[in-house]
Formats: C-alpha cells, structure tokens, sequence
C-alpha cells in the first residue's frame, strides 16, 4: 500500500515536472550502497532556521526520506553569510553521511577569495533544487511611479534621492546585478544594506526606501495581497506570471543577469557509488509531489529550477567566471 | 469584544483545540526552559504536522508556544545563572543574585507575574488596535529611530553591575569592541578575522561569522559562577542559598509598578519592529529600568526590578511581534516566519485581507495568546512550589549539571564546538572580572547593543548620505538621541561630584 502511494507520488511528481521542465522521465534509483544509510545523515544548513535555505532543506531532507529511505538530520550552522558552516563541514568525514546545502553565495565568496574552497571542484554538487531570477518592487500604493519608465523618470528629477533596499555584501549577486543595471543606464540608485529580510520588507512597505531588490518566491505573499509590485524582471524574457513587467534586456541593459540557486554539496572525496546514490535520491526527491507543490508555491517553478551534478558544475564554473569578470571590472575582490 | 468571546468559545468548546493548547504551553515552557533547545526547535519540529491540522489549531499551537518559550528560559536564569534562551538574559542580572540571596520564589514570582502581565497587555492592546499600531509603527521608525533607540539603551549600560562608573563605562566598550569582531554589517568586510601573532599567521572561518553573545552569557554568569562557588567552597565560605518559596507581595509588585509600564511600552515597540524582538526588549527593558531607578547602584545585585524590567518586556513583545506579522504579513524572527509559514501552507496571506477573509483564525489566535499569558501565572506558580528545590541538592552534584547544561546551550545555538570553547574562556575571563569590579552585564549588553545598533546606525546614515546631523531633523530619533546625551552628562556629573562629596567628607 505504501509503495503504491509512492509510486503513484513518483509518477504525478514525474507528469507534474515534465510539464514544467524539458521532458526529464521519472528517475530510477540506482541500488543503495552497501552499508551506507545505516544511520541519520547530516544536513547542513549554513542559515538560521525558518529562513528560505531551511525550509528548502528540511523540504528536500524529507522528500529524500520517502524515496530513498533516508533519514536526516538537518542542523542549522548560521554566521558570516554562510561561510560559519564550511569548516565544520571540510572537518566532516568524507564518508556521504554530511550533505551540506548552500546558495551561490559560496560561489561569489569563492570568486572574491573570501572562502578557499571551490564549490565546484573541492566539493561535489549532488543537485541544484531552486534557480530563481531577481525583481525590483515597489509599494502596491505608491503614486510618485508606477512602473519602470515612470521610476526611471524619478530617479532623473531626483539625481541621488532614490534609495533601493538590498542587501550590502560587497560582491553580492544583488549588488553587482545593481552595478550592472546602474552601468548600462547610467544611472544612480542609492544602495541601502538591509542584513535581515524582514527589515528590507519592512523599510519598503514603511516608506523608508523608494524600491525593493528582491526575488519574487521571498515577497509572494506581498505580490499576492498587493502590498508590493514588480516594475523590472532581471531575465532574458518575461516569465508568464509577470507577463506585465519589463525585462532588463527590454529596457535597454544588455547582460546576463545571475541568478539566485540553492543546491546540495557532499565532499570530493565521497565514494562515487554514494555520491551516485545520493545524486539519484535528490533528482527523485526533486520529482516528488510534495517537492513539487513547495517550489511551486516559492515561485522555483517559473524557470527550470533542477541540475544534476554536472549541470550544476556548469551553472557554478559559469557564475564565477561572471563573478570574476565583474569583480575585475568593479576592483573588488583579489 | 463579541470577537474574542467567541474566539474564546472557539478555543475552550472544541476538545482538540483543548489538549493542542495544553501541550503548546507545557512545550513551549519546556523547549524554552531547557538551555540548549528553545520554542524555535519544537517550532521546527512540529512544523511538518500542521499541514495535517486544522489552519486555527496550527497557528494557535505556534502563538501558544511563542507565548510559553519566551517565558519557559527565566526559571534557569533565576536558579542557576543559565539563560534559557537569548531573550531571557537580562533575567540573569538581577535573578541570580537573588537566588544567591535565598529569594529565589520571589525572583521566580515576579518573572512568572510579570510575563503574564507583559504577555496580556500586549494581547489586549493587538485585539485592540492591530491594523491601526502595524501600519503606524512601520512608517514612524525607521533605521534613525531604532538606532536612537538602541543608544538610549546604551548610555545606561555602564552603570549595570560594575563598582565604579569608569569601570562600567571600559565594561561596556569591551563589549562593543568584540561587537566589531566579525563580518560587518553593511559591506560585508571581515574584521579580526585573522592576521598574525608572532610571526603566527591565522585566519578563521568561525571569526568571520562573529562573537554570539549566548556563548559568552553562558560563560560570564553559569561558569564563572561555578568556580567562584567552587572557591568558596574550598575556602569553606560557602552558605548554600536558601530555597524560599515566597512570593513577591502586593507592595513589593507596587513598587515596580513603573517599571513594569515602561517595560511593556518598550516591549511592545521592541515586538512590532521587524528585526528587533524579544531579546533586545528584554535588554532595553532593563537598561530604562536602571535608568529611571532612584537606586541604579543595586542593579546587578539583586534588584526585583531587574527581573521585572526584563521579563515584562520579553513577553510584551511577544504580543506585539504579531501585529506586524497579521497586519502587513512581515514576521519579525524566526517563530513568526514559521506561523506564516503556517497560514501559507492552509492556503491564507497573512496581510491587510486577513482580517475580513479570516477573522475567526485572527481571533482564535488573539484568544489563544490571551490565555496562554493567564495560564503561565499558574504553570510558573506550580513551578515556584517545585523546581526552587533544586537548590538542596548540594553544589558539587549541582555545579557539574551546571556546566553540562551551559556546554550543551553553547554548542546548540550554531552546533559550532568553538563556541564551547568560548564560553570557557569567557567563564575564566569573568571570574576575574568580578574579582575586579567590572561588570559582565556591561560587556554583554555592549555587545548586544553594539550590533544591532551598529546596522541600524549604519543604514541610517546611508539614507541620510553620511550627514550625522540628519537624526535631529526627524523629531523622534532627536528626542531619543538628546535623552541618552543628558543620560549620560548627568551620570558623569553625579560621578565627579560623588567623589568629591566622598573627599570633603573623609577631609
């Protein structure tokens, strides 16, 4: 009875993704290692619980307990923009009992010589479970603008006024799309670093900054009730779902915008078959209907939001050489 | 007013809702009494079970448990000098000491009363007014306010604890300095995070992410507590505390009236902003509590209002941190993020609409938090009548109890083994700053202090493009700022002419 359900999850998770990816079939998963998930493994989670990266993990953690008999235990490593949790992580045996989960951050940090280890190389990628693209916002009330021309208009009338809530990190994926936007333009947003989400909302709907730089899976909740709206989408076409809203591209700001992913890491130098295995278990989760139902409701379904280790290995090599590429042109970084 | 009988009706009619109450406040008390685990870790546990619930009991069990946690951590601080949770910490100043003293009921009496008090106006006032509060209070202060705020409760710190006002003062700058340890908060620089001694190069990871203040209260107050017990106790000095189960009087709550009000508004103000919360009102709270005492010298030592001070304002926010969150759907820590993780998961937007789409959910939640306060009055009475007991058992089965709850609470909070060492070292280094006359309550509310009021600082001066003179354009933040200012001169001035009262006596 149970493995009817769950097969019957598989298969719905399988129509479910197929509709929204590029036709990837249901994934069989490859035989269990011997003696390995004999006990709990360990997830890292290098943020505060509650938080995006949480809820995607402890999400992930569970669905891989239901398709490959798994059990987690998802412990929360907070600190340094994420950078607290990769020692005790590189200090882990290298055995596939300690998965980590991390976002590109670990990738600029890398890029800028703030981290040693290469995402890429030093660890193995086992999936990327959410790529989500980046949006500006303002207040659903607001009467100075009300889209991206009219906003374009303010910041022109009033040269250095307009302030934009984002996070500061220099080299930040945030600011160094900013640096990009601003560059193409030629114009000049006052960069405000808000360290906590719900202070960056806050300010926002508060009427302490004019705009919001943001991800819409995050401000759903204030899309839906009309607090905030978009005004610019930082990817190559429009997405259906914000078939009004401009593209960077569209108004005038030709380049690749980075994005926003969180994926799972083990360490190099884990057994293949258990990297394998755990590769397997994550596209199977991914494919699960509970899974599916989570991204959806993050918005990680606009876009194709799954790599497998090498896709993953790919979206990191080419995401620092942006980074590198920006950083060089900014000075920032080593 | 029908609003909240019915939603009462709601709560008390339904058997499920009943027992779901129940094991929310017992849960709640429990996660938030035992260092090491808090409300957020039953939080994230039980999330998972809510998709199965009915959406008005899984946000009632939430606001039940944010409601019992808060509360749940004092009862360490008081007996054993171990906060069990952040927002409890201030609770350790004055408690401890009263324990020591042999008042622990009346400690543990007046953190139990003034929870709930704290806790049920809070409530009353977000069945009263939410919409209106949220709106106003997001709009009035921003980063220039908070960060006047965060100083006003810093130019009282010095006079917390330390045996001479300059003393309280160098106190309170070591704490702002490990508050600079770290990656900054604006540009993400990494600051004494490595560099080299003697020719030693290091760098590191754990510097990076910052000092936590838990590991370092932890260390302050539990573990160097434990070696000055443990030095008396060789010197046979030791008397070991009387374990009373008298209650605060009627007279002795009159007393601290003011307090508690000034506790509760701050509380409240400290709940609705985002990014603020319990742990700072509990620290502000205490700081205004000292700064209005006729007797700031008796702070630190064992002053009821210490404990008031702290514990009204923690549970008062916990009211408060629910208007934001209903109101305009901005969950201001953890616990609320994951109550709105729950209304989303039942289909809802907490927000404007929620209040005419789900009225009844909004007033099962407000009845809920409502009689979770009244209850703990209770549950804490019971807890008075039992837990003091622990004090018989004799210090040296205590103390290694102690240190294993205060090692558990240190590596918990990030799961990082370095902080138990740091707690450690902080518990060597607090042993002789209490010989000396310094105070650690001083370090650790500048430190805490320090960095929140480092990031509001500086966005506030991003905003105001690096003009300092912009906080006394916005009538609030200036009226704060020059507060603290006077606060200040009018210690130093007290100080100076102490001494030389103190001279033309002894002359």
């Amino acid at each position: 009875m149970i493995n009817k359900t769950k097969a019957c999850g598989l298969a719905i998770g399988a129509l479910l993704f197929s509709a929204t990816s590029h036709g990837l079939s249901a994934s069989e998963l490859p035989e269990k290692p011997a003696g390995f998930g004999l006990r709990p493994l360990t997830m890292i989670v290098p943020f505060g619980a509650g938080g995006g990266s949480d809820q995607l993990a402890r999400s992930m953690a569970k669905a891989m307990e239901e398709v490959a008999g798994l059990n987690f235990q998802v412990v929360n490593k907070p600190g340094g923009g994420g950078t607290a949790a990769i020692p005790d992580f590189m200090l882990s045996p290298a055995d596939g009992y300690t998965v980590m989960e991390h976002i590109d951050n670990a990738i600029s940090a890398y890029a800028k010589g703030d981290i040693r280890e290469n995402p890429a190389e030093d660890w193995t990628p086992l999936c990327m479970t959410q790529i989500t693209f980046s949006q500006i916002y303002i207040r659903g009330d607001e009467d100075r603008f009300t889209d991206w021309n009219s906003f374009l208009a303010f910041v022109k009338a009033n040269p250095g006024q307009a302030s934009m809530a984002n996070l500061g990190k220099v080299g930040s994926m945030e600011l160094v799309v900013m640096s990009q936007l601003q560059n193409a333009l030629g114009v000049k947003v006052k960069q405000i670093a808000f360290d906590k989400p719900a202070e960056r909302y806050g300010a926002l709907i508060g009427g302490h900054v004019d705009v919001l730089f943001e991800q819409p899976g995050d401000v759903r909740s204030f899309l839906d009730s009309g607090q905030m709206k978009p005004i610019l989408t930082f990817l190559d076409e429009r997405p259906e779902v914000f078939a009004d809203t401009p593209t960077h591209k569209e108004v005038g700001a030709d380049f690749e915008a980075l994005t926003r992913f969180r994926g799972f890491y083990v360490k190099r130098d884990v057994p293949k078959d258990r990297t394998e295995f755990l590769a397997a278990a994550c596209k199977a989760g991914f494919e699960t209907e509970g899974f599916q139902a989570f991204n959806e409701k993050k918005f990680m379904n606009l876009i194709n939001s799954y790599r497998d280790t090498e896709g993953s290995v790919k979206l990191i090599n080419d995401a620092v050489q942006t980074y590198q590429a920006v950083y060089k042109e900014l000075g920032i970084g080593k | 007013m029908i609003e909240f009988v019915n939603g009462t009706l709601a709560l008390f009619g339904d058997p499920t809702a009943v027992m779901i109450f129940g094991f929310g406040l017992i849960g709640g008390m429990l996660f938030g009494a035992i260092p090491g685990v808090n409300m957020l870790t039953l939080g994230a546990v039980l999330l998972p079970f809510t998709i199965n619930m009915a959406p008005n009991h899984a946000v009632m069990l939430f606001s039940v448990i944010y409601c019992a946690g808060v509360f749940g951590g004092a009862i360490t601080a008081i007996l054993f000098n171990i906060p069990g949770a952040p927002e409890n910490a201030p609770t350790c100043f004055d408690g401890y000491p009263m324990t020591v003293q042999g008042k622990s009921g009346k400690a543990i009496g007046a953190a139990v009363s003034c929870s709930a008090i704290g806790g049920v106006a809070s409530a009353v006032v977000m069945m009263a007014a939410t919409p209106l509060i949220a709106g106003w209070a997001v709009r009035a202060f921003g980063p220039q306010e908070i960060f006047a705020l965060i100083f006003f409760g810093l130019a009282v710190s010095a006079s917390v604890g330390a045996e001479t006002l300059w003393k309280g003062w160098l106190s309170v700058f070591a704490g702002l300095l490990i508050a600079t340890i770290g990656t900054d908060p604006v540009g993400g620089v990494p600051r004494f995070n490595g560099g080299s001694v003697m020719g030693f190069e290091f760098s590191s990871y754990y510097l990076s992410a910052g000092i936590h203040f838990i590991p370092m209260i932890l260390g302050f107050f539990a573990v160097s507590e434990v070696f000055v017990q443990a030095m008396s106790i060789a010197e046979g000095k030791r008397k070991r505390p009387k374990a009373s189960l008298e209650f605060p009087s009627l007279v002795e709550f009159w007393s601290v009236r003011f307090t508690m009000l000034r506790s509760m508004v701050l509380g409240f103000f400290a709940g609705i902003l985002p990014g603020i919360g319990a742990t700072l009102a509990a620290f502000l709270g205490y700081s205004q509590a000292v700064r209005w005492s006729k007797t700031p010298e008796r702070f630190g030592k064992g002053e009821l209002a210490g404990v008031v001070a702290s514990e009204t304002a923690n549970n008062s926010a916990t009211g408060a941190a629910m208007i934001p969150l209903l109101a305009l759907g901005l969950p201001g820590g953890a616990l609320t993020a994951m109550i709105m993780g729950i209304f989303q998961i039942h289909g809802m937007e907490p927000g404007p609409l929620i209040f005419i789409n789900s009225s009844d959910l909004v007033w099962v939640t407000f009845a809920a938090m409502f009689w979770a306060n009244l209850c703990i009055v209770f549950l804490g009475w019971l807890q008075t009548k039992t837990v003091v007991h622990i004090l018989n058992v004799p210090f040296r089965w205590l103390a290694p109890g102690i240190l294993l709850l205060a090692t558990i609470g240190a590596f918990a909070l990030r799961n990082l083994t370095i902080d138990v060492w740091v707690m450690f070292l902080a518990g060597a280094i607090g042993f002789f700053l209490r010989r000396t006359g310094y105070s650690a309550a001083g370090i650790v509310l500048g430190l805490i202090l320090g960095k929140l009021g480092e990031s509001a600082f500086a966005k506030s001066m991003q905003l105001m493009d690096y003009d300092v003179f912009g906080f006394f354009s916005r009538p609030i933040a200036a009226f704060l700022l020059i507060a603290a200012l006077l606060t200040v001169a009018s210690s130093i001035w007290n100080e100076v002419r102490g001494r030389e009262l103190q001279k033309a006596l002894i002359d």
